[in-house]
Formats: structure tokens, sequence, C-alpha cells
């Protein structure tokens, strides 16, 4: 397929952001930072608006309606963002701006996303991807729990409980989200909830124990990623803002 | 009714009355459920009907832009459970923070109403029983006759409040300023719902404050004040006001500002020069650029409030994060203009 070509560098304000069509319907924003260029997904994920009229100072990128922000760099939400952005890659040649290749739902993933190149490489090696019809059974209460999830499309649904008495216990939407992190963690081996597909979904798999390895062989990465995966687990149990 | 939730984090349920905005039912029963203008405008209740039936009282409010109703889409602030519900809530929903006033349904009589410009006026209600609100909150405040609510904030500031201040700006075609406007609001028997809110202030922050406020949009930086001065909060910490109207003719409530002498606080008139020996500091300009001149320098240990119209509150919102490097939980507004 030939290059997908986004737009001249010379078009995006230094500083500043510029909505770009990249052919197919997709739209991307284009953020220059200094001379470096990213592009994302061009509509905010929280509600329908358009990120190019956001507030970006060089390094961090704001949607003005909700102020929701991320890392320009990565795309890696901060404050009070609840999803990343989808990042994607481009080429430069000359002024031109390429749309590089796919991003993996591991780049953007709320757990690696930004992490240095050669363990994301890695990660993305030990994942397996796997497509799941809408109802099928991801794992039940109780299963051992070696591998976690990373989303790539589609939509899962947690359930605790037994049997009659199950209780609904949120769900998972958005590309990069990561579920199944009790794998993650030491002393859990068994799954505390069970997670089942609502639509036909695409994860990717990977082992807990392959990943922890790798993050001991890189551990600047590991230490980026276990203050995420608290951060996240924390959201599951705590009220918003509480310390 | 039995409204059973299913939002990203967990699941939950409460009742709800019948007619009752599921929104309002959800905050009643300490659920906190996102909204922001909780009065039809700014789309952020945005939830999805699973099962059962619902009542949408009002299809054309402006928010419906923000949501597609093919996809089972729908307003919590505008629609009622005709029956038991299950619906889903695509973001983190928390029980609400048990430190916060709580939110009930309120009823009061409109008492005076008092003209404070051409188009602006102040609004007193006698609530049938007393209240309980924090600094910068609102009220989604219904009318007879007048379809759907909107949200005003309290300018007074009280513990067990039993009278609450409130201003009004008059906007043709606007249902309810146009009702409060004609003779028949005064005694009138009125509904609220609140108080609502995150635009909240505490003298337990101890930080320096800044407010930037656009026309009716001072009424909740009034209540702030009179926090801050309650606290004796102006011999600890700076407290910087700054309010925006267009011309001297659309300004009010100048001896009540003047009543904070220990407050920083200047008056920006967008399209004409400021008069001479006025008693509070005057600017031209529009107030995001006049609080942007006189603020250099000044954003250490701030937090900032901002309300107004929509495009004033964006362009402060932008300056107090691209200027000031405010981080976004030290800016604080509500849109519900």
């Amino acid at each position: 397929m030939a290059r997908r070509l986004i737009c001249r560098a010379a078009e995006v304000p230094e500083n500043g952001l510029k909505e770009c069509e990249a052919g197919g319907g997709l739209k991307l924003v284009v953020a220059n930072a200094g001379g470096e260029f990213f592009a994302f997904q061009a509509i905010c994920p929280h509600q329908e608006v358009p990120l190019c009229e956001g507030l970006f100072d060089g390094s961090t990128l704001t949607c003005h309606m909700h102020l929701w922000q991320w890392d320009v760099r990565t795309g890696a939400p901060l404050g009070i963002a609840e999803a990343p952005l989808q990042r994607y890659p481009l080429e430069r040649e000359g002024d031109a701006l390429y749309l590089g290749g796919d991003s993996t739902a591991i780049d953007v993933g709320e757990l690696f996303n930004g992490l240095s190149g050669a363990t994301l490489e890695k990660l993305v090696s030990l994942a397996r991807k796997e497509s799941y019809p809408a109802g099928a059974v991801l794992y039940r209460m109780g299963d051992p729990a070696e591998d976690f999830f990373v989303l790539e499309s589609g939509r899962v649904e947690f359930q605790i409980g037994r049997d009659a008495r199950v209780d609904p216990a949120g769900f998972m939407l958005k590309k990069g989200e990561v579920f199944g992190w009790a794998a993650l963690l030491e002393n859990h081996p068994q799954r505390i909830a069970s997670a089942r597909a609502m639509e036909n979904s695409v994860l990717l798999r990977l082992n807990g124990k392959q990943a922890l390895k790798l993050l001991e062989s890189d551990p600047a990465s590991g230490y980026v990623v276990m203050r995420r995966l608290s951060g996240l687990i924390a959201r599951f149990l705590t009220p918003a803002g509480a310390k | 009714m039995r409204v059973q939730v299913s939002a990203r984090n967990r699941a939950f349920h409460f009742e709800a009355d019948e007619g009752e905005k599921i929104l309002y039912a959800g905050l009643c029963a300490q659920a906190g459920l996102p909204y922001e203008c909780a009065t039809g405008t700014c789309g952020t209740c945005k939830a999805k009907l699973v099962d059962g039936a619902i009542d949408d009282a009002w299809p054309e409010a402006p928010g419906r832009r923000f949501i597609k109703p093919e996809r089972g889409e729908f307003l919590m602030c505008q629609c009622a459970a005709q029956s038991d519900v299950s619906i889903e809530v695509a973001s983190f929903v928390y029980p609400a923070d048990p430190r916060a006033c709580r939110v009930g349904t309120l009823s009061g009589t409109v008492g005076a109403v008092r003209p404070l410009t051409h188009d602006v006026a102040a609004l007193e209600v006698e609530l049938d029983a007393p209240c309980e609100f924090d600094a910068g909150q609102f009220m989604a405040v219904s009318a007879p006759g007048v379809r759907g609510r909107r949200g005003y904030s309290m300018v007074n500031f009280a513990r067990a409040a039993q009278r609450l201040e409130f201003v009004v700006k008059r906007k043709p075609g606007g249902g309810f300023s146009e009702w409060l406007f004609s003779e028949q609001a005064a005694g009138a028997r009125i509904g609220l719902v609140g108080p609502l809110g995150r635009a909240t202030f505490d003298p337990g922050l101890a930080r320096n404050i800044l407010c930037i406020a656009g026309g009716s949009g001072i009424a909740g930086m009034m209540s702030i004040l009179a926090r801050a001065k309650a606290a004796d909060y102006f011999s600890r910490h700076k407290v910087h006001v700054f309010f925006g109207v267009r011309t001297m003719r659309d300004v009010f409530f100048l001896d009540e500002l003047a009543a904070y002498p220990q407050a920083d606080i200047t008056v920006a008139l967008s399209e004409e020069d400021p008069p001479a020996n006025t008693r509070l500091r005057f600017e031209r300009g529009l107030v995001h650029e006049v609080a942007k001149r006189a603020m250099a320098g000044k954003y250490q240990n701030l937090r900032a409030y901002v309300a107004g119209p929509p495009p004033a509150v964006d362009a402060a919102i932008r300056v107090l994060l691209l200027d000031a490097k405010l981080t976004t939980d030290n800016i604080r507004y509500d849109k519900f203009s």
C-alpha cells in the first residue's frame, strides 16, 4: 500500500496543532513539539470534541472541554484523563509527514505506552493476538491468573460472585486498556472476577511472569509500569481524589 | 423505580421517583454521576439505556448534539425512568465525597427581584427548609410553566441557609429569565435541585485565590468572597478578583465588591475606557487579558475559579493553563451558562 501523506510539517505551527485527513476516513491531530511531530486520534476519547481546538504548550495536550490532558510524546493520560490517546507513528521525509506503521494496543496502552523502544518491542513479541466472539468467557473467578490482557478492540465486561449471585463490576472499552492484572501481582494466583467479551473483541494475551521478567531487565521501564499499575488498581478501589 | 447503573469501574443502583430526572435521583442518592451543567446543555451526563423505558422531557436540549439517540444514548439530566431501568455510564463513577454537601430536591418562594442593570437582576429565594452548600456552588432551578431548568450560582454564603441569592441575566427568548423579569415571578413557588458543581471554595484550601468572572459569573465569586471573609482568609492568603463586563452600563455589585478592601479587585471594561475616580480599580480590556497582565509572576500556590459566558471561560482557561501553568485540579469552573 502506498504511504499515506498526513500533511506538510510547515503547516503545523510551532507548539501548535493541526487536524489532518489521513485518507480512508481517518482523521488525526498533528502536534508540533519544538520541531518534533506527533499524531493522535483527532477526537477526544471522552466526548466528541476535536482535539485541534485544544490547548498545547509544546509538551502537554489539553482538551478544552473538560481539561483531560496527555503527554504529547506518548499519548499517556495525565491528571484527570481516564483514557490514553491513540498515537500514530509518523515518518518524516523532508517537509512531508507520512503515516508510519500501525501502533498496537500495547503501544497505546495505559501501562506500557512511552516505554523504551527495545522493551516495547520485546513486550509486543510476548503478546499473542486472540479474537473472541460476543458472549465468550475469557476467564472465570477462581481460574489461575497466569496471563493478562490488553484490549485491542471490542468490549469486555467483568462480574464478581458465583452462580446465581453475580454482580456486574465494570467494563473495558478503550483500545490499550489492561485487565486480568492479577497476573502481574505476587500472591494473586487466582482470578477475582469473571471476564466476558460482550462484542466481538480482539485481545492481546501476555504471560504475567514473562512480562515481569522482561521488566526486571529494564528497571526504569519496570518502575513506570508498576507506578501505572498501582494507579490503575487504585482507580477501581477508591473514590476519586481520596488520599 | 430502580435505576441499575453499570459504570466503567463498578455497578450500583438507586431509586428514582416517577418523573424524577435520573441524574438528580442519582446525585441525591450519593452517586457521583458525571455532570457539568445539569440542565441540558453540556452533554457531560450522557448515558446509554440498556433495558427499560425512559421519558425525555426535552428532546430539543442543546446537549443532545453530544449524544447518539440511535445507540440508545440519552442525557440523564433530562430523562426520567418510566420503569425499572438498566443504564450504562461510560466513565468512572465513585460514591459522592462524604465531606461534600448532600444534593437534595428543594422548594422555595421567590422574594424580592431587584434590578442590578438593564438586563441583570438579583433574585432572592426563601427556602422551605434550610440547606447546606459550599461557596461557589449552584442550583438547578425550575419555574412554573417554564420548561427545563437553569443553573444559577448562589451569591451569598451561609451555613444552614434559609435564603439563597442569585444573579439572573435576561436573555431574549430565554424562558426562565423572561419569566423572572415578568410580573409573575414575585411570590411564585420554584423548585431547586442542588447544591451542584465542583467549583467550590473551602478555607482549608490554604492557597491564594484568583477569580475570573464575566458578567453574571460574578455570582459564585461573591459567595467565595463571603466565605473567605467569614474565615479571615484575607489575613493569610491573597485573593484576586477580575470582573469583566462590556461597559459601565453593565457593571453591578460595585458596593458589594468594595466591601472587601483586603481583596485585590479589578473591574475590566471591554468596550469603553474606564471612568476616573473610582473606588475599585478599573482597566480597559477583555477580562482574561486584564487578568493575564496583572497576574504575571503571581501564580505561585494559587487556585483559580472561572465563571461566565463559555467563550470567556475558555479564554481564561487558556491563560491559566498556558501562561500560569496551573495544574488542572487548581482550575475550577462550571460551564452552565
